[in-house]
């Protein structure tokens, strides 16, 4: 499967005018995104939308402007409309449910933001929404390869998106996932204590099995549910010796000490030459990450460019045309994803 | 790559808690649906539910699950998934290997907690035991948990189609190699939240709900679980199956949040992209079990695209009017309904119908008939524009 385009909405300048090097730092450690003015949506509509919503759409209507129209839409979000939906939960205990506006109740269905897309640009075709927490744009993505399997022609877009809300913010936070003390940046893996800092985004892509006009190719993805360490790198193993040799390696890594192991288990089978990159300092933590690494991804490959604060180390000596990346949701869900740079 | 076959089956619905009770119900033309019993709400004593009649303290006890954060949700999908998987005769060697695929589907998740939901999203200190539960994909991880089961693990939601696709990934997973066999489902209970969230539409019958009726006044909410265990027809020779998973398609009407289309687009690439799939001409579906919520929109527009696809729309008839809406399970639990339909070669009536729709003139089907069948058709429509038709057949 090849990316032929792809667009972001996060807490960073990565959507329009795109600055990598600087770092918005996050605010009570949460890293909201930088909104965008949204010109394509009617003001009315707009109004109507809820975040997570508006995200989506934001992000995916850059992509859907020329006379190309995909074939569907393939959505992953964990939390969808949750901020809808809180609003309606609100509703009907404080009303004690009595006569409720629908607005917020319709909105607040997962589902909201690849119909919204659907209906926005007058798209029939295939149209899902993943939901599956951490791994629900990595199912996004194998639901696109499969489609293109079945569709030779067909091209999709698939994204990931998630919105902090008020509701999942303080459930997580209750569930012990954020820090509590400050964190600045590159700081976050210096870290020795529990939980990580909170994020949102939303990232888009155009997906075909057409070579041209494409940088970057999905080799191969691979998903696991486990809370042992020793079972993710033993797949990671086998996940390499299928996809062959990659340059970089991409992590997830949150400065979250409960779950470091997976990430450094991960590391020690690599080789020592690969470049380790994280990135969760610029995006924050929410179950669709990998989306946003995967933008991050393409952007290295297609510039060449990798700003310092990415590198792990060692440091760059050669360009990168392979990327593996690896990301965990809470320890439980894993997920590897194997990219290529196409050669022209 | 041959066919991917359905080798078990797992039901509970306001028509009873196994394939055998539904299965009974179906034939007799009971109607499941009555007030709430166990169901908190306001409208628990002025509404109909299709409620299953059974308390969460005995699915524990019968599950001997000491869990205390696990929702009737996770229950009633636990009833459904141990019948299918008992039935389709799976040992835990093949549970637990990287082949097995487990997708599940629901809208309302452990939101059935909706006051829990309301105070921990709240709560400055301390949250409750259903902190990890309220999400849908908290039900599919507690079957994986549950059962050891180690290949792809997905949770879709599209509304009220949201089991038709997770039938349709599963079998996708199987047929391109990504699963040798998926335990494809889903599962919603009655919740606050939703009663509350369909009631503001106005779109809940005062009485029992009257699909395709000229006089049709909404829905009736309802709650259960199905899922299904497919497999590749080459795995399982001298074992038994159902039928097979010919026809899915998934087409989105891109017309309004929460109604839909007056031509039916969606529902119409639905059907007719399953057929295609299937390679089949509309002349050969036997059976349609339709979405025939009892909504003014939905049974008027989906009657219209049967027309438009149908020379002679084939005898149909709407499950809800016997188990309501099950919203996040009505796809699943009706697709058993439709290859119990298509196994015993019957077709099973649609209830509460006096008079046609005027503009199509259609009539379900009002007496349990025996019908030989060799495809069945079933159609999931929700909300956001999100249609999906599946077609089962025998051989």
């Amino acid at each position: 499967m090849f990316i032929h385009r792809s667009s972001c909405i996060s807490p960073q300048h990565t959507f329009g005018n795109v600055d990598m090097d600087t770092c918005v730092i996050p605010e009570n450690n949460i890293l909201k995104v930088i909104e965008p003015k949204y010109a394509g949506i009617p003001l009315n509509i707009l109004r109507r939308m809820g975040k997570a919503v508006r995200l989506g759409v934001g992000a995916a209507l850059p992509l859907l402007t020329g006379s190309e129209k995909p074939d569907g839409v393939i959505i992953g979000s964990a939390n969808g409309g949750m901020e809808d939906c809180v609003k309606f939960l609100n509703q009907i205990i404080e009303y004690e449910e009595g006569r409720l506006t629908p607005t917020n109740f319709v909105q607040s269905t997962p589902n909201a933001i690849a119909a919204q897309i659907g209906l926005t640009t007058s798209n029939t075709g295939f149209n899902i929404t993943h939901i599956h927490r951490g791994l629900a744009f990595e199912n996004a993505l194998l639901n696109a390869i499969i489609m293109l399997r079945e569709n030779k022609n067909a091209s999709y877009l698939v994204g990931g998106v998630d919105e902090v809300s008020s509701y999942n913010y303080n459930l997580e936070r209750l569930d012990g996932w954020y820090k509590k003390e400050k964190v600045t940046g590159t700081d976050l893996y210096d870290s020795s204590t529990e939980g990580s800092i909170a994020g949102e985004g939303s990232a888009m892509f155009i997906v075909g099995n057409r070579r041209e006009g494409s940088f970057m190719e999905v080799r191969g993805i691979r998903m696991l549910h486990t809370d042992d360490p020793f079972e993710v790198s033993t797949q990671l193993r086998e996940f390499i010796a299928e996809h062959g040799y990659h340059d970089a390696f991409l992590s997830g890594e949150n400065g979250d000490v409960r779950i470091q192991s997976f990430y450094n288990s991960c590391e020690n089978i690599l080789d020592p030459e690969i470049v380790k990159l994280h990135f969760k300092h610029f995006t924050g933590e929410h179950p669709s990450t990998t989306a946003l690494a995967l933008w991050l991804a393409v952007r290295f490959i297609e510039t060449q460019q990798i700003p310092e604060h990415f590198i792990k180390g060692p440091a760059i000596s050669k360009p990168l045309k392979n990327i593996l990346i690896y990301n965990t949701g809470k320890g439980e869900q894993h997920s590897f994803l194997s990219l290529s740079f196409v050669d022209h | 790559m041959g066919r991917v076959v359905v080798t078990g089956m797992g039901v509970i619905s306001a028509l009873g808690d196994s394939v055998l009770s539904n299965h009974d119900a179906l034939v007799k033309g009971t109607c499941g649906i009555s007030k709430g019993d166990l169901v908190r709400s306001k409208y628990t004593d002025n509404l109909l539910f299709g409620e299953v009649k059974i308390e969460n303290e005995r699915f524990k006890s019968l599950f001997n699950t000491k869990n205390p954060g696990v929702t009737r949700t996770s229950l009633l999908a636990l009833h459904a998934i141990e019948e299918a998987i008992k039935d389709s005769g799976l040992d835990n060697t093949q549970l637990s290997t990287y082949d097995t695929a487990l997708i599940g589907a629901s809208t309302v998740g452990g939101m059935c907690q909706t006051d829990e939901l309301y105070n921990d999203a709240k709560s400055e200190t301390t949250g409750s035991v259903y902190m990890a539960s309220y999400d849908c994909a908290s039900v599919t991880l507690f079957l994986r948990e549950r059962f050891g089961i180690k290949g792809v693990i997905n949770t879709i939601n599209t509304a009220c189609s949201s089991s038709a696709n997770a039938i349709m990934y599963g079998a996708q997973l199987i047929q391109n190699g990504f699963a040798k066999r998926a335990i494809v489902g889903g599962v919603d209970s009655l919740a606050k939240f939703t009663i509350n969230g369909f009631n503001s539409l106005g779109i809940l019958s005062p009485g029992y709900c009257k699909p395709f009726d000229k006089d049709r006044n909404g829905l009736n909410l309802g709650e259960g679980a199905a899922f299904m265990v497919l497999e590749r027809e080459e795995d399982v020779k001298g074992k038994k199956y159902y039928c097979s998973v010919a026809g899915y398609c998934n087409a989105n009407d891109a017309f309004h949040p929460s109604s839909l289309s007056e031509n039916g687009e969606g529902p119409y690439q639905a059907m007719k992209g399953a057929l295609q799939k299937a390679n089949l001409l509309p002349s050969s579906i036997g059976f349609i079990n339709t979405h025939g919520t009892g909504t003014e929109n939905n049974d008027e527009v989906e009657s219209k695209a049967m027309i438009r696809i149908f020379e002679n729309v084939p005898p149909f008839a709407s499950s809800k009017s016997k188990i309501g809406h099950t919203l996040g399970a009505s796809a699943a639990v009706e697709a058993v309904f439709s290859i119990l339909a298509l196994h015993h070669g019957e077709v099973y009536p649609g209830l509460n119908f006096s008079n046609c729709i005027e503009s199509t003139m259609l009539i379900p089907v009002r007496n349990t008939e025996n019908k030989k069948l060799d495809h069945v058709m079933s159609n999931s429509f929700g909300f956001g524009g999100n249609c999906t038709s599946l077609i089962f057949s025998k051989d």
